[in-house]
Protein backbone atom coordinates (compact mmCIF):
# COMPACT_ATOMS: atom_id res chain seq x y z
CA UNK A 1 0.00 0.00 0.00
CA UNK A 2 1.23 3.48 -0.83
CA UNK A 3 0.69 6.75 0.98
CA UNK A 4 -1.93 7.56 -1.67
CA UNK A 5 -3.91 4.40 -0.94
CA UNK A 6 -3.54 4.96 2.79
CA UNK A 7 -4.91 8.49 2.68
CA UNK A 8 -7.78 7.39 0.45
CA UNK A 9 -8.67 4.51 2.77
CA UNK A 10 -8.67 6.96 5.68
CA UNK A 11 -11.07 9.31 3.89
CA UNK A 12 -13.25 6.46 2.75
CA UNK A 13 -13.50 5.18 6.30
CA UNK A 14 -14.84 8.61 7.32
CA UNK A 15 -17.13 8.85 4.29
CA UNK A 16 -15.66 12.08 3.00
CA UNK A 17 -13.50 13.67 0.37
CA UNK A 18 -9.84 14.19 1.27
CA UNK A 19 -9.14 16.84 3.88
CA UNK A 20 -6.83 19.73 3.06
CA UNK A 21 -4.20 18.26 5.41
CA UNK A 22 -4.35 14.97 3.51
CA UNK A 23 -4.16 16.75 0.18
CA UNK A 24 -1.07 18.70 1.21
CA UNK A 25 0.54 15.48 2.42
CA UNK A 26 0.01 13.99 -1.02
CA UNK A 27 1.21 17.18 -2.68
CA UNK A 28 4.44 16.90 -0.71
CA UNK A 29 4.79 13.25 -1.71
CA UNK A 30 4.31 13.97 -5.41
CA UNK A 31 6.54 17.05 -5.15
CA UNK A 32 9.65 15.03 -4.35
CA UNK A 33 8.87 12.20 -6.77
CA UNK A 34 12.05 12.78 -8.73
CA UNK A 35 14.14 12.36 -5.58
CA UNK A 36 12.24 9.20 -4.69
CA UNK A 37 13.03 7.75 -8.06
CA UNK A 38 16.72 8.64 -7.97
CA UNK A 39 17.04 7.28 -4.41
CA UNK A 40 15.52 3.96 -5.43
CA UNK A 41 17.77 3.76 -8.50
CA UNK A 42 20.87 4.35 -6.38
CA UNK A 43 19.84 1.71 -3.85
CA UNK A 44 19.34 -0.74 -6.71
CA UNK A 45 22.62 0.08 -8.41
CA UNK A 46 24.62 -0.08 -5.18
CA UNK A 47 22.94 -3.00 -3.46
CA UNK A 48 25.91 -5.32 -3.73
CA UNK A 49 28.33 -2.65 -2.63
CA UNK A 50 26.17 -1.69 0.34
CA UNK A 51 25.86 -5.30 1.42
CA UNK A 52 29.59 -6.00 1.05
CA UNK A 53 30.73 -2.87 2.82
CA UNK A 54 27.97 -3.24 5.44
CA UNK A 55 29.10 -6.81 6.17
CA UNK A 56 32.70 -5.68 6.67
CA UNK A 57 31.62 -3.06 9.17
CA UNK A 58 29.29 -5.52 10.85
CA UNK A 59 31.90 -8.28 11.20
CA UNK A 60 34.40 -5.79 12.58
CA UNK A 61 32.02 -5.11 15.45
CA UNK A 62 30.51 -8.58 15.73
CA UNK A 63 32.88 -11.25 14.45
CA UNK A 64 31.07 -14.18 16.06
CA UNK A 65 27.98 -14.42 13.87
CA UNK A 66 26.57 -16.99 11.39
CA UNK A 67 27.43 -14.92 8.31
CA UNK A 68 31.06 -14.78 9.47
CA UNK A 69 31.30 -18.41 10.58
CA UNK A 70 33.35 -19.56 7.60
CA UNK A 71 30.39 -21.33 6.00
CA UNK A 72 30.03 -19.65 2.60
CA UNK A 73 26.46 -20.87 2.22
CA UNK A 74 25.44 -19.13 5.43
CA UNK A 75 27.27 -15.97 4.43
CA UNK A 76 25.54 -15.95 1.05
CA UNK A 77 22.08 -16.46 2.59
CA UNK A 78 22.56 -13.72 5.16
CA UNK A 79 23.81 -11.29 2.58
CA UNK A 80 21.01 -12.19 0.23
CA UNK A 81 18.49 -11.31 2.94
CA UNK A 82 20.27 -8.02 3.58
CA UNK A 83 20.01 -7.22 -0.12
CA UNK A 84 16.31 -7.99 0.03
CA UNK A 85 15.85 -5.53 2.86
CA UNK A 86 17.53 -2.82 0.80
CA UNK A 87 15.09 -3.62 -2.01
CA UNK A 88 12.14 -3.33 0.38
CA UNK A 89 13.41 0.04 1.58
CA UNK A 90 13.53 1.15 -2.07
CA UNK A 91 9.88 0.10 -2.48
CA UNK A 92 8.96 2.14 0.62
CA UNK A 93 10.75 5.21 -0.69
CA UNK A 94 8.70 4.98 -3.90
CA UNK A 95 5.44 4.24 -2.07
CA UNK A 96 5.98 6.94 0.57
CA UNK A 97 4.86 4.39 3.09
CA UNK A 98 6.33 1.60 5.20
CA UNK A 99 3.71 -0.98 4.24
CA UNK A 100 5.88 -2.78 1.66
CA UNK A 101 8.57 -3.34 4.30
CA UNK A 102 6.04 -4.43 6.92
CA UNK A 103 4.01 -6.73 4.69
CA UNK A 104 6.90 -8.34 2.85
CA UNK A 105 9.76 -8.30 5.32
CA UNK A 106 8.69 -7.69 8.90
CA UNK A 107 5.58 -9.74 9.47
CA UNK A 108 6.80 -13.07 10.83
CA UNK A 109 10.45 -11.99 10.52
CA UNK A 110 11.30 -12.63 14.19
CA UNK A 111 9.84 -16.12 14.15
CA UNK A 112 11.77 -16.92 11.01
CA UNK A 113 15.18 -15.82 12.27
CA UNK A 114 14.63 -17.39 15.70
CA UNK A 115 13.84 -20.66 13.98
CA UNK A 116 16.94 -20.27 11.80
CA UNK A 117 19.05 -19.65 14.89
CA UNK A 118 20.19 -16.21 13.72
CA UNK A 119 20.56 -13.88 16.72
CA UNK A 120 18.26 -10.87 16.30
CA UNK A 121 20.68 -8.59 18.14
CA UNK A 122 23.35 -9.36 15.54
CA UNK A 123 20.93 -8.67 12.72
CA UNK A 124 20.03 -5.37 14.28
CA UNK A 125 23.67 -4.37 14.20
CA UNK A 126 24.00 -5.63 10.62
CA UNK A 127 21.02 -3.46 9.58
CA UNK A 128 22.57 -0.43 11.27
CA UNK A 129 25.72 -1.00 9.22
CA UNK A 130 23.66 -1.32 6.03
CA UNK A 131 21.97 1.96 6.81
CA UNK A 132 25.29 3.74 7.37
CA UNK A 133 26.72 2.54 4.09
CA UNK A 134 23.50 3.20 2.18
CA UNK A 135 23.34 6.77 3.47
CA UNK A 136 26.84 7.34 2.15
CA UNK A 137 25.60 6.39 -1.31
CA UNK A 138 22.64 8.79 -1.30
CA UNK A 139 22.40 12.57 -1.43
CA UNK A 140 21.15 14.30 1.71
CA UNK A 141 17.69 14.68 0.18
CA UNK A 142 17.52 11.06 -0.94
CA UNK A 143 18.90 9.90 2.40
CA UNK A 144 16.22 11.80 4.29
CA UNK A 145 13.55 9.90 2.36
CA UNK A 146 15.15 6.48 2.92
CA UNK A 147 16.38 6.84 6.51
CA UNK A 148 12.99 6.41 8.26
CA UNK A 149 12.52 2.99 6.64
CA UNK A 150 16.01 1.83 7.60
CA UNK A 151 15.28 3.06 11.13
CA UNK A 152 12.03 1.14 11.23
CA UNK A 153 13.90 -1.93 10.04
CA UNK A 154 16.53 -1.52 12.77
CA UNK A 155 13.84 -1.04 15.42
CA UNK A 156 12.05 -4.18 14.26
CA UNK A 157 15.11 -6.27 15.08
CA UNK B 1 -7.44 -1.41 -2.57
CA UNK B 2 -4.82 -1.33 -5.28
CA UNK B 3 -3.21 1.90 -6.39
CA UNK B 4 -0.90 2.68 -9.23
CA UNK B 5 2.24 2.45 -7.06
CA UNK B 6 1.53 -0.89 -5.41
CA UNK B 7 0.34 -2.19 -8.76
CA UNK B 8 3.94 -1.83 -9.89
CA UNK B 9 5.65 -2.89 -6.66
CA UNK B 10 3.79 -6.15 -6.07
CA UNK B 11 4.73 -7.93 -9.31
CA UNK B 12 8.33 -6.69 -9.00
CA UNK B 13 8.52 -8.18 -5.52
CA UNK B 14 7.17 -11.49 -6.81
CA UNK B 15 10.30 -11.64 -8.94
CA UNK B 16 12.62 -10.14 -6.34
CA UNK B 17 13.33 -7.18 -8.63
CA UNK B 18 13.93 -3.54 -8.03
CA UNK B 19 11.69 -1.24 -10.03
CA UNK B 20 13.44 -0.20 -13.21
CA UNK B 21 12.96 1.04 -16.77
CA UNK B 22 9.33 1.14 -17.80
CA UNK B 23 8.10 0.70 -14.22
CA UNK B 24 10.01 3.72 -13.00
CA UNK B 25 8.90 5.68 -16.06
CA UNK B 26 5.29 4.90 -15.19
CA UNK B 27 5.81 6.02 -11.60
CA UNK B 28 7.62 9.13 -12.71
CA UNK B 29 4.72 10.03 -14.99
CA UNK B 30 2.32 9.46 -12.12
CA UNK B 31 4.37 11.59 -9.72
CA UNK B 32 4.55 14.36 -12.34
CA UNK B 33 0.77 14.33 -12.69
CA UNK B 34 0.34 14.40 -8.91
CA UNK B 35 -0.09 18.14 -8.56
CA UNK B 36 -2.87 18.16 -11.14
CA UNK B 37 -4.61 15.28 -9.37
CA UNK B 38 -4.31 16.77 -5.89
CA UNK B 39 -5.56 20.16 -7.05
CA UNK B 40 -8.55 18.63 -8.82
CA UNK B 41 -9.40 16.45 -5.81
CA UNK B 42 -9.42 19.57 -3.64
CA UNK B 43 -11.64 21.49 -6.03
CA UNK B 44 -14.07 18.62 -6.38
CA UNK B 45 -14.21 18.01 -2.63
CA UNK B 46 -14.85 21.68 -1.95
CA UNK B 47 -17.70 21.93 -4.41
CA UNK B 48 -19.14 18.41 -4.34
CA UNK B 49 -22.62 19.49 -3.26
CA UNK B 50 -22.90 22.08 -6.00
CA UNK B 51 -21.49 19.67 -8.61
CA UNK B 52 -24.23 17.23 -7.70
CA UNK B 53 -26.99 19.89 -7.74
CA UNK B 54 -25.88 21.10 -11.13
CA UNK B 55 -25.61 17.56 -12.47
CA UNK B 56 -29.15 16.78 -11.38
CA UNK B 57 -30.46 20.10 -12.71
CA UNK B 58 -28.94 19.39 -16.12
CA UNK B 59 -29.86 15.74 -16.41
CA UNK B 60 -32.78 14.58 -14.30
CA UNK B 61 -34.63 17.41 -12.60
CA UNK B 62 -37.00 18.38 -15.39
CA UNK B 63 -37.82 14.88 -16.57
CA UNK B 64 -40.64 12.52 -15.61
CA UNK B 65 -38.34 10.82 -13.12
CA UNK B 66 -39.00 13.49 -10.46
CA UNK B 67 -42.80 13.32 -10.88
CA UNK B 68 -45.16 11.01 -8.97
CA UNK B 69 -44.51 7.51 -10.25
CA UNK B 70 -40.92 8.42 -11.18
CA UNK B 71 -37.87 7.03 -9.45
CA UNK B 72 -36.84 10.32 -7.86
CA UNK B 73 -40.28 10.71 -6.25
CA UNK B 74 -40.94 11.04 -3.32
CA UNK B 75 -38.29 13.10 -1.53
CA UNK B 76 -36.80 10.02 0.11
CA UNK B 77 -35.89 8.64 -3.29
CA UNK B 78 -34.68 12.02 -4.53
CA UNK B 79 -32.30 12.13 -1.56
CA UNK B 80 -31.15 8.55 -2.26
CA UNK B 81 -30.31 9.59 -5.80
CA UNK B 82 -28.27 12.56 -4.55
CA UNK B 83 -26.47 10.26 -2.14
CA UNK B 84 -25.58 7.76 -4.85
CA UNK B 85 -24.37 10.43 -7.25
CA UNK B 86 -22.21 11.82 -4.46
CA UNK B 87 -20.75 8.33 -3.93
CA UNK B 88 -19.95 8.11 -7.62
CA UNK B 89 -18.23 11.48 -7.53
CA UNK B 90 -16.28 10.68 -4.37
CA UNK B 91 -15.05 7.27 -5.49
CA UNK B 92 -14.20 8.53 -8.97
CA UNK B 93 -12.14 11.23 -7.26
CA UNK B 94 -10.34 8.62 -5.13
CA UNK B 95 -9.64 6.55 -8.25
CA UNK B 96 -8.38 9.62 -10.11
CA UNK B 97 -5.96 10.37 -7.25
CA UNK B 98 -4.77 6.78 -7.17
CA UNK B 99 -4.76 6.59 -10.98
CA UNK B 100 -6.31 3.17 -10.53
CA UNK B 101 -9.93 2.09 -10.91
CA UNK B 102 -9.85 -0.80 -8.47
CA UNK B 103 -11.40 1.16 -5.61
CA UNK B 104 -14.40 1.87 -7.82
CA UNK B 105 -14.83 -1.81 -8.58
CA UNK B 106 -14.44 -2.85 -4.96
CA UNK B 107 -16.56 -0.20 -3.27
CA UNK B 108 -19.10 0.87 -5.84
CA UNK B 109 -19.52 -1.25 -8.93
CA UNK B 110 -19.36 -4.74 -7.50
CA UNK B 111 -22.99 -5.87 -7.49
CA UNK B 112 -24.34 -2.37 -8.17
CA UNK B 113 -26.26 -3.34 -11.31
CA UNK B 114 -27.94 -6.18 -9.42
CA UNK B 115 -28.74 -3.92 -6.46
CA UNK B 116 -30.24 -1.28 -8.73
CA UNK B 117 -32.17 -4.02 -10.53
CA UNK B 118 -33.69 -5.34 -7.34
CA UNK B 119 -34.51 -1.82 -6.10
CA UNK B 120 -36.01 -0.84 -9.44
CA UNK B 121 -33.53 1.99 -9.99
CA UNK B 122 -33.45 2.68 -13.74
CA UNK B 123 -29.98 2.35 -15.26
CA UNK B 124 -30.49 4.61 -18.28
CA UNK B 125 -31.12 7.88 -16.36
CA UNK B 126 -28.32 6.99 -13.94
CA UNK B 127 -25.89 6.75 -16.84
CA UNK B 128 -27.26 9.98 -18.26
CA UNK B 129 -26.57 11.69 -14.92
CA UNK B 130 -22.99 10.40 -14.79
CA UNK B 131 -22.45 11.61 -18.37
CA UNK B 132 -23.62 15.05 -17.30
CA UNK B 133 -21.42 14.87 -14.21
CA UNK B 134 -18.42 14.55 -16.53
CA UNK B 135 -19.25 17.90 -18.15
CA UNK B 136 -19.94 19.62 -14.84
CA UNK B 137 -16.71 18.33 -13.30
CA UNK B 138 -14.65 19.39 -16.32
CA UNK B 139 -16.08 22.91 -16.07
CA UNK B 140 -14.91 23.06 -12.46
CA UNK B 141 -11.45 21.51 -12.75
CA UNK B 142 -10.42 22.33 -16.31
CA UNK B 143 -9.80 20.18 -19.37
CA UNK B 144 -6.68 18.27 -18.24
CA UNK B 145 -7.98 17.16 -14.87
CA UNK B 146 -11.42 16.72 -16.42
CA UNK B 147 -9.97 14.19 -18.79
CA UNK B 148 -8.54 12.23 -15.86
CA UNK B 149 -11.90 12.27 -14.09
CA UNK B 150 -13.60 11.17 -17.31
CA UNK B 151 -11.59 7.94 -17.22
CA UNK B 152 -13.15 6.95 -13.91
CA UNK B 153 -16.63 8.34 -14.50
CA UNK B 154 -16.62 6.39 -17.78
CA UNK B 155 -15.55 3.36 -15.77
CA UNK B 156 -18.72 3.77 -13.68
CA UNK B 157 -20.79 4.08 -16.85
CA UNK B 158 -19.36 0.90 -18.33
CA UNK B 159 -19.85 -0.86 -15.00
CA UNK B 160 -23.51 0.11 -15.06
CA UNK B 161 -24.07 -0.74 -18.72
Amino acid sequence: MSIVAKVIAQSDEANRFLSSAELSKLQEFFGNGTVRISASQKLAANEQKIVDEGSKRFWAQCPNTPSNSGNPQKTALCQRDQGWYIRLVSYCVLAGNSKPLEDIGLEGMRDMYVSLGVPLANLKLAMKCLKEVAMGNLSAEEGALAAPYFDQLIRAF
Amino acid sequence: MQDTITAVINPADEKGNYLEGAELDALNKYFQSGTLRVKAAGQIGDSAASIISETVAKSLLYGDITLPGGNMYPTRRYAACLRDLTYFLRYATYAMLAADASILDERVLNGLRETYGSLGVPIEPTIQAVQTMKEVVTQRVGADAGQEMDVYLDHIISGLS
